[in-house]
């Protein structure tokens, strides 16, 4: 959009009536190869209503630029004041990645540039204001002196509210083009796979090396089971990965679990999901499948969840050597097919290791803390939608609530912390009680 | 070229409630270049008009980039002090009367019912407010909100005004106001109820102004004055200011600005409060913006710890702190002070009774801090000028060159601009 169309003069002759030949067909959306490795730039401007104190000042500038003049209502950005609780909001465009205004738009005069700006084309805006209500934030305003629709095209690229903010509170972010959280966990569940999977074959259930070794707690339980005999040796090999997890809860689900990055590949194959039934969705199934295991093995002397374990099995049968050589093959394919109905549905409702780790992370030290306060009025609830085991109750974010994570079902990843704009996500030790935005001002 | 065409939109509405008359002239631009605007423009007006008018007037920079440009001056015959009387009302109230299209408005005569005036689009418009006579502040504000035009902003009197209270303080919102020299009685006895600013217009401004403003506000943000903000940072400088601090020092609280400003003096608080008619278990978490120093003081220094509560009631009522404060003893308990309060209400005053308050009446409505070599020459620079006095007070490095220069950037234009405004201070100040 040319700055000569931004900036023309709202005439009273507009008509604003939508009619037929206004409806425009959408667009192709074409995408670029390389968005395929690397995702189309997120900018946007970030409020920090702690720091806000409604002076208006946003409100002014941009209507300076929007009408040449300084009228506040006609602003692209609007800040609510709530007088009762003494908090104020901004309502500002987002710049979604998949904005909703866009396939509302009859016209198609809203477009996603290259740059990640959401644009609305004066050109072919008819003012209908769908676009108003098919936002969730309600960013595009219309004007109520010129009945026009403004919205946020952050200065292209340069947001004059941002500069003017006395109190700073509006940041602007050209959004993180790589997640170094996200670098580091792929390399290290790539890595883990290529050790436990390809190069060490079998090491995940049991690996000594010298003085140092290495055991599967659950195998260890069920083997205690079996055996009806405490090994020494064997108890303490599996005290690795439990101390692993006090420290820094069930990191090993998230980085290292081999299984875990075969579902997370999987994860990002699946177009569509099918969703999960209800009746399945008890967290406190794979305790019961722990419990069956250690009894199992208990009664028919041998470990009996280890010969369908998927980690198990993927760590035994898929290395160069023994590929196409087991029939356990058909194990992790149909475990790691349940993603077609839920993100990590393994590791959220059956893994029985995740239990014993999910049991061990009550002694935990870490824990993930996120600020509802940080967040906006209108949450943008990237934490609770990038979960993979859904631990983030969305509807408390929504509703201002700090939502509280479980950290017996946390794995870890840390995606949340990656993905907030605010910064509201946190890693803190258990015993601190403070959560980002809810210190007193 | 006139300087003042991006300050002013150069138009005066004269509402005529006796006649039900509302008309907008055009401002005589050469009063603007002798008295600049504000207060000494509304001094003058004043006197141009019959029937114990009220002027509503906004200064040059009123609404423009320069910081805490948030000020619009109310001028009256106060029956308290018997002379004409300047109100500072701060928020969003000026820029907003600006934005409606008008930069003064006289109000004169006697309506027959209560009315409400609508600003917006340059026009002005006489309503009935029948539906919100007698209703607390918020209730009526909230009824207005779903049956009047639409308004950005607007100045409202509460039902002690309605009774004939002498302690009636004119409401900017439901925020309260440093209406204490009898504001909200004059425009009870006018039937006035309030006025109500669309500011859906706008003005044009000048386009060196926003890096003006940004330049002025990195050279205070350097002062030690500037991380002082808040409520308790205008309280600690008044004399036993300190020591009622404390009352709000525990409950949840944020800093709030006006219009523009960089450095909020405003804060807001949300209290809980023990409800004495519901017994103990009524509670109820109750906000509350903080505004007005001189009345939380005196209030705070009557009845301490129940201050935030009693201050909220004041504030749906309508009334003066400051005056509510003449009528309660010291030590006593919340039940008593909101009976006392509910005894104010309810009582018939005569119409001659007037509130045993101020002494003086600019003092009274903003806070004696000593900063500048003349407090009283600074408060009016700024009741002229258009930007808040608190604000001015506190940061006495922004001199009127600085302020004039938002106006005008020639140096011939700027002197010739200084000497109006060295005479208009000196016809408001005392000699």
């Amino acid at each position: 959009m040319s700055e000569q169309v931004t900036k023309q003069e709202p005439t009273a002759e507009k008509d604003f009536s939508l009619n037929l030949e206004d409806i425009r067909p959408r667009p192709v959306e074409k995408r670029h190869l390389s968005e395929y490795f690397m995702p189309r730039r997120h900018s946007f401007i970030l409020f920090h209503p702690d720091r806000c104190t409604g002076c208006g000042t946003c409100e002014m500038i941009c209507s300076t630029r929007n009408t040449e003049k300084v009228a506040p209502v006609s602003a692209s950005v609007k800040v609510v004041r709530d007088v009762k609780e003494g908090k104020n909001f901004s309502i500002l465009c987002q710049h979604c990645r998949k904005p909703l205004c866009l396939p509302a738009c009859p016209t198609r005069a809203i477009e996603r540039g290259d740059d990640g700006i959401v644009r609305i084309d004066s050109l072919f805006c008819t003012d209908c204001g769908l676009c108003t209500m098919a936002c969730p934030a309600a960013a595009p305003i219309r004007d109520p002196g010129s009945r026009e629709i403004h919205k946020c095209d952050l200065c292209e690229g340069d947001p004059l509210c941002v500069k003017h903010c006395p109190e700073n509170a509006l940041t602007f972010t050209r959004g993180k083009a790589f997640r170094w959280i996200k670098g580091l966990r792929w390399t290290s569940q790539f890595l883990s796979f290529l050790l436990l999977v390809i190069i060490f074959i079998g090491t995940f259930c049991y690996f000594k090396a010298g003085s140092v070794s290495f055991a599967c707690p659950t195998g260890t339980l069920q083997n205690i089971a079996s055996t009806g005999a405490i090994v020494l040796v064997g108890v303490s090999s599996a005290l690795f990965l439990l101390a692993l997890t006090i420290v820094a809860g069930r990191f090993f689900c998230g980085w290292v679990c081999p299984f875990g990055f075969v579902l997370d590949l999987v994860d990002k194959m699946i177009p569509r999901r099918i969703g999960w039934p209800s009746l399945l969705k008890s967290r406190m199934t794979k305790y019961g499948v722990l419990a069956g295991a250690v009894g199992g093995s208990y009664a028919l002397s041998f470990q009996v969840f280890c010969t369908v374990c998927p980690i198990g099995t993927l760590c035994r049968s898929y290395g160069v050597q023994s590929f196409f050589k087991s029939a356990e093959l058909a194990i992790v394919p149909a475990l790691a097919s349940l993603e077609i109905g839920q993100r990590r549905a393994w590791c959220r409702y059956f893994c029985p290791v995740g239990a014993v780790l999910g049991l061990t992370a009550l002694l935990r030290m870490v824990k993930i803390v996120i600020g509802a306060k940080k967040c906006k009025k209108f949450s943008c609830i990237q934490c609770a939608e990038v979960c993979p085991v859904g631990i983030i109750d969305a509807d408390e974010l929504r509703a201002g609530i700090s939502p509280k994570v479980s950290m017996t079902e946390c794995i870890m990843c840390m995606r949340c912390i990656d993905r907030c704009p605010y910064d509201a996500a946190k890693i803190r030790f258990r015993w601190q009680k403070a959560v980002p935005g809810e210190v007193r001002i | 070229m006139n300087p003042f065409q991006s300050f002013y939109n150069m138009k005066i509405g004269v509402v005529d409630l006796s006649a039900s008359s509302a008309e907008v002239f055009p401002l005589d631009e050469g009063w603007i270049y002798k008295h600049l605007g504000g207060a000494a423009m509304n001094a003058v007006i004043h006197s141009q008009y019959q029937g114990e008018p009220i002027v509503f007037g906004t200064g040059p920079l009123t609404g423009s980039f320069a910081p805490a440009s948030s000020l619009m001056v109310a001028s009256l015959k106060s029956s308290i002090f018997k002379r004409l009387c300047h109100v500072p009302l701060m928020l969003r109230t000026g820029p907003d009367m600006k934005f409606s299209g008008v930069d003064y408005l006289v109000v004169k005569g006697t309506a027959p019912e209560q009315s409400l005036l609508h600003v917006n689009h340059g026009k002005i418009q006489i309503l009935s407010a029948r539906n919100i006579e007698e209703r607390t502040v918020p209730e009526a504000i909230m009824e207005l909100r779903k049956v009047s035009p639409s308004f950005q902003s607007l100045i409202i009197n509460g039902p002690a005004a309605d009774r004939g209270v002498p302690y009636a303080s004119v409401s900017i919102g439901s925020s309260g106001s440093l209406d204490k020299v009898g504001l909200a009685s004059l425009m009870a006895s006018k039937k006035l109820k309030g006025i109500m600013f669309g500011g859906m217009d706008g003005l044009h401004f000048n386009r060196e102004n926003p890096d003006q403003g940004k330049e002025l506000e990195k050279r205070i943000s350097a002062e030690k004055n500037f991380k002082n903000r808040g409520f308790a940072s205008v309280l600690k400088k008044l004399d036993s200011g300190k020591d009622a601090i404390k009352y709000f020092k525990a409950v949840r609280k944020k800093d709030m600005a006006c219009y523009h400003c960089p450095s909020p003096c405003m804060t807001h608080v949300v209290f809980s409060w023990q409800s004495p008619k519901g017994e103990e278990t009524q509670s109820s978490d109750d906000g509350l913006l903080l505004l007005d120093h001189t009345g939380y003081l005196a209030l705070a220094k009557k009845v301490r710890k129940n201050v935030l509560p009693l201050l909220r009631s004041c504030l749906r009522f309508g009334l003066d702190p400051v005056g509510v404060a003449e009528m309660l003893r010291e030590g006593g308990i919340l039940p008593e002070y909101l009976d006392v309060l509910n005894g104010i209400m309810m009582e018939d005053f005569p119409s001659t009774t007037v509130a045993p308050v101020a002494k003086e009446p600019l003092e009274e409505c903003v806070p004696p801090i000593q900063t500048w070599d003349s407090w009283e020459e600074r408060v009016a620079l700024a009741m002229i000028i258009g930007v808040c006095p608190i604000f001015l007070l506190r940061f006495p490095q922004i001199t009127d060159v600085t302020l004039l220069s938002f106006i005008c950037m020639r140096e011939e234009d700027l002197k010739t601009l200084r000497d109006g405004l060295l005479s208009a201070i000196s016809s408001l100040t005392p000699a």
